[in-house]
């Protein structure tokens, strides 16, 4: 299937069918994963797809459709049928235009590495480096998955847009045990083989697993807090979902009405960059074709702006960030982070135990739901290494925990952040984020009653 | 829906090999109408089509699927699951094998009185600006600053083929109504209501439903709980669970836990493992009041298949029956590990992902108590009625429900409202505290996450209000 012919004959039929703007997508995938538990391989996955996008405005309809169809006449037959969808659909709130091209799109280096496309057997072999770095550090069962991703895209639009960019990625999730109460957890990720260290992985999963051994119950209460990289990777994807200006929309964010206003600590600086070299989100062009820039979200604890669409963009009279994406769910076009970094501080992460002194240091969660997204309350599952910290030191593993509080409130109560930053992604983290340690104050701690 | 790509794969993956080998065409398209505070969102229409193939080689396990429905690339896929697993069995602790199970030709369906292909865009609009219309303020007396109303259908076509003889064909719609409703009170607060509908029916389901008096109920409810809502108290009390209340928790701490392969640690890097250990069955967990059922044959229901996608019929399986754990839900894999048959646990949620251990319709097994006696045996007490936040660990042990619709019970009677008690207990705490049930079952609609890759599931939970003793609320 030839990505131009799919782009033109979206947008020959959208006009056909007189629909105002058309932005058509093509996305081909190939993905590899090898999953693994017990210390052994459990499955391999291998998935290819090309998948059209169509995305249609026209005065205030929109309408969007993702269709698996390879052939030419299904695939006019479908713009057709959203067309005619969408002039059934009553109007909305805003009238826009997509992004007027052409655009000269800068492309960013380090993001694809060939020989991930044709890995198979290294996956393989990053599971045995992996398992057998766990074991070493202590780990008696290992579990958790490799993963590459080969993407190429491309975007063209009625409104003079044209692009296409690639990239690849390998990742690695490893969960280590050594018995039931005490795991620990590891996470590999880059875009090229040479950056990518299941090795490391390995050793951080088993050497956290080893110190969590014979947890004592902890107890409830408000704690000084060391959030390890994966933990914090997690809260700061929620920062993200509620920087869209799509969240805002439908009142769905923690951060409604909060712009320019100070919503974190002075410690805190949060940007999405999808211009950054060897990063695994980073990208040209966005899916209404808009090439990509850096945006500082929160600047020294002050929101400075929500991330767009053309549609949000008209609709709050703010510039475009290049963040469209296509979405077959709610919205069709909504805004999304490509990478999100936090800045590093001046500490070291013993540093950040020691000025904790009394506290908690949480290297991980998990099942994070929210009471009220509009306030930010929420509480989530603390896992994978929980240690209670006395007299600046840690002194032994805690179970039975859970992180109880409001968003906002922990933005703002982060005291500090170490140097060493982490890449991380994973089930939980839906957007790589690269993020040191912190130390936050006052954190909300909970457990069971009965 | 062209079964013969299927056979290809079936066929073309034992000429290679191996020992079995099952395919899977399956069609996906759903259409999803959204209104946005009386605004309507796009149309949006996934159509997802492809081809799954899955096979054990040499003991190891390979899948690969493609959406290039051509003989070549079906062929291509299933070289690619052969390879792979064939390349994986070097770090393969012991062969892995499925259990013998009855091989079945037959085609089945979720019926539609009305087919919703043919409603149009404009009348599925339409039910959602009733529900808008019902929610103004002067109808429900508090101001709603954001309403997100769906209305999303689902319509899930299989054709299945195994190296075992296995023929099948099926047919489901899914329909959705999903509401999320914010309310303010000026210099009080804001809070949050979502409620989720569903199940594999036609169009005519939606009428049933009636969501534009329910909508305007609950939102009546949140103004009430705005102006009138008080602090949970933090004393001992005997808790009352609504049925939606009780069907998350059978699905949460019942369910997810007597997963087979969260048992067998297959789960533990991504949705954890289990505090139930395969020699735990037969141990009693709750009080002789709990029984808790997953069946996916109820018919209507959302989570509803009579074959699971790897050719198993399908029935009833009782997890806990009167305080015993009594069963877990089983693949072929788990099932064999653990002398077992499998009950016919297995779903896949689209062409591209593995069949993978989930539940169907979870709910606790109705007792003989209405909702007024399970109030009046209260002295002190919390009735729960619905929540917001929930979540559990990863070893299904620790959970919390935080409630949103709540009143305090005195001396037998529902009194004033209470905002945001929680729940904080353990699983065995939970249901060694159970003892009385209620006989009005209740259904919610609910997407179970589950896999890596990420594979959402269509289910139901639900059951009856049920009565704890002894509680400490959060």
């Amino acid at each position: 299937m030839d990505p131009n012919d799919v782009l033109q004959q979206i947008l020959l039929t959208a006009k056909k069918s007189n629909v105002q703007s058309t932005a058509a997508g093509f996305r081909r995938t190939q993905k590899r994963m090898v999953r693994f538990s017990n210390n052994s391989i459990t499955v391999t996955n291998s998935w290819f797809s090309e998948i059209p996008t169509i995305y249609l405005v026209s005065d205030k309809r929109r309408a969007a459709c993702v269709i698996e169809q390879q052939d030419r006449e299904g695939l006019g037959k479908a713009v057709e049928e959203l067309a005619t969808t969408m002039r059934l659909t009553p109007p909305g709130d805003v009238i826009f235009n997509l992004p007027r091209g052409p655009f000269n799109y800068q492309p960013v280096a380090g993001t694809w590495d060939e020989k991930i496309t044709t890995a198979e057997t290294e996956l393989i072999d990053a599971v045995e480096v992996g398992v057998n770095a766990a074991k070493k550090e202590g780990a008696v069962r290992v579990s958790g998955v490799v993963t590459t991703q080969t993407r190429e895209r491309y975007v063209k639009t009625s409104d003079g847009a044209e692009g296409s960019d690639r990239n690849t990625e390998i990742a690695m999730t490893i969960r280590a045990f050594v018995d039931d109460d005490a795991s620990g957890q590891g996470i590999a990720l880059a875009t090229n083989f040479r950056q990518f260290n299941p090795e490391e992985a390995g050793r951080t999963a088993g050497r956290i697993a080893k110190l969590a051994v014979n947890p004592q119950t902890g107890e409830a209460g408000k704690y000084q807090v060391v959030f390890g990289p994966s933990i914090l990777a997690s809260l700061l994807g929620r920062v993200g979902d509620s920087a869209s200006a799509y969240s805002v929309d439908l009142g769905l964010s923690f951060f409604q009405g909060a712009l320019k206003q100070r919503v974190a600590s002075d410690a805190l600086t949060l940007a999405d960059n999808a211009r950054l070299e060897h990063a695994p989100g980073s990208t040209t062009l966005d899916d209404e074709g808009y090439p990509t820039q850096e945006n500082c979200l929160i600047r020294d604890g002050i929101l400075e702006t929500y991330l767009h669409t053309s549609y949000t963009a008209a609709k709050q009279k703010a510039p475009l960030t290049g963040n469209a994406r296509f979405d077959a769910g709610i919205g069709g076009m909504t805004p999304v982070p490509h990478n999100l970094i936090l800045k590093p501080g001046q500490d070291s992460c013993d540093a950040l135990i020691d000025r904790a002194h009394d506290g908690l240091y949480i290297t991980n969660n998990w099942y994070l739901r929210f009471q009220n997204y509009r306030t930010g309350d929420f509480s989530t599952i603390i896992r994978d290494g929980v240690f209670r910290i006395i007299n600046g030191k840690v002194v032994h593993p805690v179970k039975g925990l859970r992180l109880s509080d409001n968003m906002i409130r922990i933005l703002r109560s982060i005291k500090a952040m170490s140097t060493e930053r982490n890449w991380i992604k994973w089930w939980e983290v839906n957007t790589p984020t690269l993020t040191p340690y912190a130390l936050a104050d006052g954190i909300g701690i909970t457990t069971a009653n009965k | 829906m062209n079964v013969d790509l299927a056979k290809l794969a079936v066929d073309h993956a034992r000429g290679l090999g191996a020992e079995y080998a099952e395919a899977r065409v399956q069609s996906d398209l759903g259409h999803t109408y959204t209104l946005k505070n009386g605004t309507p969102e796009p149309v949006t229409i996934e159509t997802k089509l492809g081809v799954g193939v899955r096979v054990i080689v040499d003991g190891a396990m390979g899948f690969a699927s493609t959406n290039i429905i051509e003989g070549e690339r079906v062929r291509s896929a299933t070289e690619t699951a052969v390879r792979t697993a064939r390349a994986s069995k070097r770090l393969l602790a012991s062969p892995i094998r499925l259990s013998e199970e009855e091989s079945w030709e037959d085609e089945w369906d979720a019926k539609m009185k009305v087919d919703v292909r043919n409603v149009s865009a404009e009348e599925k609009f339409r039910l959602l600006f009733t529900i808008e219309k019902s929610l103004v303020s002067e109808n429900v007396h508090v101001s709603l600053p954001s309403r997100i109303l769906v209305f999303d259908e689902q319509l899930t076509e299989k054709a299945y083929v195994n190296s075992e003889g296995t023929r099948l064909h099926s047919f489901v719609p899914r329909l959705s109504l999903v509401y999320y409703l914010t309310a303010e009170e000026p210099g009080v607060g804001v809070v949050q209501r979502f409620r989720h509908e569903a199940q594999s029916r036609g169009w005519e389901v939606t009428s049933e439903w009636k969501p534009a008096e329910i909508a305007a109920g609950d939102a009546k409810i949140l103004g009430r709980l705005l102006r009138e809502g008080r602090a949970a108290p933090k004393d001992e009390l005997d808790v009352v669970l609504g049925p939606e209340v009780t069907g998350i928790v059978c699905h949460e701490s019942c369910g997810h836990p007597q997963e087979a392969d969260r048992i067998l640690g297959r789960e533990a890097a991504q949705a954890g493992e289990s505090y139930v250990k395969p020699d735990m069955l037969g141990r009693r967990i709750g009080t002789e009041h709990v029984t808790i059922i997953d069946d996916p044959t109820l018919p209507n229901s959302y989570g509803f298949y009579l074959y699971d996608d790897e050719g198993v019929k399908a029935g009833p399986r009782t997890l806990i029956e009167e305080g015993i754990i009594s069963d877990f839900l089983q693949n072929r894999e788990t099932a064999a590990e653990l002398g077992k048959k499998s009950n016919g646990a297995s779903r896949s949620s689209s062409y591209d992902r593995e069949p993978i251990i989930r539940m169907g319709n979870t709910y606790m097994k109705p007792g003989d108590h209405s909702l007024e006696e399970l109030v009046e045996g209260v002295r002190h007490g919390l009735y729960l009625k619905n929540f917001m936040e929930w979540n559990i660990d990863d070893r299904r042990y620790n959970q919390r429900y935080v409630g949103l619709e709540a009143y305090m019970i005195e001396n037998g009677e529902i009194t004033f409202p209470v905002r945001n008690p929680i729940l904080e207990i353990t699983t065995p705490g939970l249901y060694s505290s159970v003892d009385a049930v209620g006989k009005n079952m209740e259904f919610s609609g609910a997407t179970c996450g589950k896999g890596e890759p990420m594979q959402s599931a269509p289910v139901w939970t639900g059951g009856p209000a049920i009565r704890l003793r002894k509680i400490h609320l959060g």
